[in-house]
């Protein structure tokens, strides 16, 4: 991509979504998908991606009948490369909502839970498994414990602990980069409502690349090449943001063996298309795969973090977790069914108490995904000041990562969540 | 019609179907036009389905985990122990948490 | 007979609905032609496919109004087109004597027909199957391509694209011999008669069979 572009720091790989001219029917329903409205052309006309509004989250791509939106990041054959190279340690990073999709390209129904299947056969492939989930559960340790500080602060003036500031509330989550950066390209006031915790992806690859490197892989940081493997495409944009080089940064402070170009956290990610075709490239056939264990420490994961890939997941990750944090008693129901499902906006109220300050308090929480549909209305109350939430989860895609842009492409599915409207396009 | 009117002698007979055929074959039309209807109606009520299999397909996976707690997370537990200390401690605020850039200005 | 007899082949209802029918049929083949192919710069294909989408909302109308108003010649219609006899397979032996007629301006021997003979029965059959299918594919794709799955608005994508060249290519043998058939045409188009030798000739079943005289 050569084009001027106006929202992207160098290094940031603009444009990871594109439209084929050619199959290209201009039939409009990429656009009525897609939560920015970067996607330009006439009714009946070729359409294009307009790459500074774009969020590169993928849903065009899923939902267009003709196929004609495509990624323009392939990295297959890196990862590829790097996998035969024995001086290198290849860590794949599996996002939760990978192990609920990956059976479709091999034959299996929608759906199949093959957790297994996929550690065997990406050994074989060989990758060194670092489950993101385990970096989920990380993320909720510490997304959650930032809520309660940033809680405790509004409600009961705590300061922090080392004299940093404390965002305001609500908290919303980070771990969806497509929504960050809509946060980043549409309101940029809320910036300080974000979490400043890293997606999982980028925690893993921080982690992998400094304490995996020294006491878990035993082997020098510039050796481990991680590999996203997301059911997301904004997350090959996510990892080319510069500032996700904390690794590199963190091994020279340190006083470590540092290249002097830095390297990043995350070196490549693969769609679970792309792992697909990466695993029939290698003639592996998942489905036909014995269950197998992930085999280190960072395959070591909790139920809270797998549900991170539906919508309502980090956030009954987050309230099972701060629950018990803030209380110091068990949760007597684990499941909370309030934010699970598929409705536009869904809302709770817990009211738990504060052992440390002997108070009552009732934290509301929201849940957004498909954030085309159901962003504005919430992002106006909190900018007018009149919301009613202390912590909001955001997904963009509708139903959360497990219907993201990255994930095989259901023929008999269709994104589209709310009432069946006719919609009669025009212009 | 008047049947004076000069221009043409002959019309054709208003039913050269019996009532049971024309019942029958307009019975058919009807039904064949139904099809593709009720096709497109079932294929609209079930477009989700994939998004719900595979939501249920990772509760399952929740449903059946030994630990349901991010915080009794073992491996978790011991990289705070070995090497991050705490969450938000300095390691945590350097390695795991981060920052955002304002792009809207380069937009207007 | 006297010279001047004449029978009412196309009463008045059916030309109205054939001159909406062909109005907008062809509109449509002309811009859905152009569409397909992209030949036009973007304004002007957004235009097109505007007229397209007019030209489809007229033609869904018209048929619409024909089914509900003139149901029994729907019905009557569909008989005579899915009846079959082995007078049919003879005709298609000799392609109803028109390639001899035209090209080499001999006369074979036909087999009798009835009202439609069996090329126009078959285009008949193409016109009522494939024209359904246009008609509901080009809705859906029109204005429901983000809620059906993308799988089916593809097949359903497809539908339109097969069914549209299969009655385009139809559509200029229809109207070759059409105009072939000048009284026919003047039929059609103008005041819907036909003179009784000629419907004899051509169609001599019909004028056996199916006709009453008038007083
Ligand atoms: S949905 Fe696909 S074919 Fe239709 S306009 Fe969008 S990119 Fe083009
Ligand atoms: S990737 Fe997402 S934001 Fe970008 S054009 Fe497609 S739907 Fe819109
Ligand atoms: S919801 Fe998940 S898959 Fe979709 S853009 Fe966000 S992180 Fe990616």
């Amino acid at each position: 991509m050569n084009q001027e572009t106006k929202t992207y720091r160098k290094g940031e790989i603009p444009g990871i979504i594109a439209i084929n001219a050619r199959e290209c029917k201009g039939c409009d329903a990429c656009k009525r998908f897609c939560p920015t409205g970067a996607i330009t052309g006439m009714f009946g006309t070729t359409h294009r991606v307009d790459v500074d509004r774009c969020i590169s989250c993928g849903q065009c791509l899923i939902n267009c009948p003709f196929g004609a939106p495509y990624e323009t990041v392939d990295p297959v054959d890196e990862v590829a490369a790097k996998l035969a190279d024995k001086h290198v340690t290849v860590v794949g990073i599996i996002a939760p909502a990978v192990r609920v999709a990956i059976g479709e390209p091999f034959g299996m129904p929608a759906g199949s839970l093959v957790t297994g299947k996929m550690y065997s056969a990406m050994k074989k492939a060989g990758f060194v498994i670092l489950d993101n989930n385990f970096a989920a559960d990380l993320t909720i340790m510490e997304e959650g414990t930032e809520f309660i500080q940033r809680a405790r602060h509004a409600l009961f003036g705590e300061k922090a602990e080392h004299g940093g500031g404390i965002g305001p509330l609500p908290q919303f989550t980070s771990c969806c980069p497509a929504w960050v950066r809509f946060v980043e390209t549409n309101y940029p006031a809320l910036i300080p409502n974000l979490s400043s915790a890293k997606s999982p992806q980028q925690m893993a690859g921080a982690v992998a690349k400094t304490y995996g490197a020294a006491q878990v892989f035993n082997v020098a940081p510039e050796s481990v090449y991680t590999v996203g493997i997301m059911p997301c495409t904004a997350k090959k944009f996510e990892a080319s943001r510069p500032e996700f080089q904390s690794a590199w940064h963190f091994t020279k402070e340190k006083g470590g063996s540092a290249p002097s170009a830095p390297y990043p956290d995350i070196d490549a990610v693969l769609t679970t298309r792309d792992l697909a075709r990466l695993l029939k490239k290698m003639k592996i056939n998942l489905a036909a795969e014995n269950d197998a264990e992930g085999g280190t420490l960072f395959a070591e994961y909790t139920g809270a973090g797998t549900i991170f890939g539906n919508t309502g997941g980090v956030m009954e990750a987050a309230l099972r977790t701060a629950w018990v944090v803030l209380t110091g008693t068990p949760l007597s129901k684990i499941e909370f069914t309030a934010v699970r499902g598929l409705k536009g906006v869904k809302s709770a109220a817990v009211t738990l108490r504060d052992r440390k300050y002997g108070k009552e308090v009732t934290v509301k929480v929201a849940v957004v995904h498909d954030i085309r549909a159901n962003i504005r209305p919430i992002v106006e109350e909190v900018m007018a000041g009149r919301s009613p939430y202390h912590f909001i989860e955001v997904m963009n895609c509708p139903g959360g990562c497990i219907n993201g842009g990255g994930q095989p492409v259901c023929d008999t599915g269709s994104s589209w969540i709310g009432r069946v409207l006719p919609s009669f396009a025009w212009s | 019609m008047s049947k004076n009117d000069p221009s043409h002698e002959f019309i054709e007979n208003p039913f050269s179907l019996s009532r049971r055929e024309f019942i029958a074959i307009g019975g058919v039309i009807i039904a064949l036009l139904a099809l593709p209807a009720i096709w497109i109606r079932s294929a609209l009520i079930n477009r989700n389905h994939h998004i719900q299999a595979r939501t249920k397909g990772l509760y399952q996976d929740d449903a059946t985990a030994k630990i349901r707690l991010s915080h009794e997370n073992q491996a978790v537990m011991k990289l705070y122990k070995d090497f991050a200390g705490k969450p938000l401690s300095p390691v945590s605020e350097e390695l795991l948490h981060t920052k955002y850039v304002n792009r809207m200005k380069a937009l207007s | 007979m006297t010279e001047s007899s004449f029978i009412l082949k196309h009463p008045l209802r059916v030309r109205v609905f054939h001159y909406l029918l062909a109005a907008s049929f062809l509109t449509l083949a002309v811009t859905g032609i152009m569409l397909y192919f992209k030949l036009l710069a973007e304004p002007a294909m957004n235009t097109a496919m505007q007229v397209h989408v007019v030209a489809g909302v007229v033609l869904t109308m018209d048929a619409l109004a024909f089914f509900f108003l003139a149901f029994d010649r729907v019905v009557l219609f569909t008989k005579r087109t899915f009846t079959f006899s082995g007078n049919d397979i003879k005709w298609f032996a000799v392609l109803g004597g028109y390639p001899q007629k035209i090209l080499l301006h001999k006369k074979v021997d036909v087999p009798p027909m009835g009202k439609y003979n069996a090329g126009q029965k078959l285009f008949g059959i193409c016109v009522l199957v494939g024209g359904t299918l246009l008609i509901l594919s080009g809705w859906v794709l029109w204005a429901l391509p983000h809620a059906v799955p993308h799988g089916a608005a593809s097949m359903i994508g497809s539908i339109h694209l097969y069914a549209s060249w299969v009655l385009i290519l139809f559509l200029f043998v229809h109207l070759f011999l059409g105009i072939y058939m000048w009284d026919d045409f003047k039929a059609m188009f103008v005041d819907g008669r036909i003179p009784y030798e000629d419907a004899a000739e051509k169609a001599p079943l019909w004028v056996k069979n199916d006709l009453r005289r008038l007083g």
